[in-house]
């Protein structure tokens, strides 16, 4: 399996709109949607906790060509808060229940859209990273915290 | 877009005070420049730079997990991730 691709997104965003999934890439994936310039392995959406969302969730990914069993289809549809997928065509963190993000509805109110593809603000993306204290993310922190103040006074509209 | 006063958003050198510019607007010019060269550059080509893939122990070995909380997830990860992959708690 090779790197998450452009095309793949572009997949994500136009199944998951035909099945009506609402859902928001959140993380360094949706950073880098934003236009933060760093690299990652990890592509991460937040979808929204409902039943209606959970099945057409599952039937998005499985047209993506997701090798769900039943019992992790149900999983999915629950919305168990953190879901790992690698039975599929890439790599893809389901995230319920982000740290650091109250409700997907504020998140969703908050959104950002580019290119159709609908992105966590770079406050929650902060927000969770911030809440979630790992390592990882600690060398991070500054550098999208800046990006979020360029990206603040840059944005068009 | 990009902005065509860099004074506004670059970072003051160490020792030089700004008076009303908060501390947390100050970008370093590193950092801006990099900022600014991604903003030129088609969101295609940005998704060829950022995502790349390696091998990564134990996280590789499964084709799903799940977690009932972020927390539980986090355990795991300390308990059972190498830890120069980062993903332990500070």
């Amino acid at each position: 399996m090779g790197a998450f691709e452009y095309r793949q997104a572009e997949e994500i965003r136009d199944v998951f709109a035909r099945h009506e999934v609402r859902y928001l890439f959140i993380g360094k994936s949706g950073a880098i949607i934003l236009g933060y310039p760093d690299t990652t392995q990890d592509v991460a959406l937040f979808p929204e906790r409902s039943p209606a969302n959970g099945r057409a969730l599952v039937a998005g990914l499985r047209e993506l060509g997701f090798a769900l069993t039943p019992e992790q289809a149900g999983e999915i549809e629950r919305g168990k808060d953190f879901i790992q997928l690698k039975n599929g065509p890439f790599d893809l963190d389901l995230i319920f229940a982000p740290d650091g993000i109250e409700h997907f509805s504020d998140a969703w109110r908050r959104r950002v859209m580019v290119e159709g593809f609908p992105v966590c603000h770079p406050d929650d993306i902060i927000a969770s990273k911030v809440a979630a204290n790992r390592a990882k993310d600690r060398e991070t922190l500054d550098r999208l915290r800046s990006f979020r103040d360029y990206w603040q006074r840059t944005r068009r509209g | 877009m990009v902005p065509t006063d860099r004074s506004a958003l670059a970072a003051e050198p160490p020792g030089y005070n700004f008076g009303s510019v908060k501390q947390e607007s100050a970008i370093p010019a590193e950092w801006l420049a990099e900022f600014e060269a991604a903003a030129g550059r088609p969101l295609k080509q940005r998704f060829r730079y950022a995502f790349v893939r390696t091998a990564k122990p134990v996280l590789d070995d499964a084709s799903y997990r799940s977690f009932e909380s972020l927390a539980e997830y986090r355990r795991w990860c300390e308990e059972s991730l190498p830890d120069w992959l980062g993903y332990g708690r500070i």
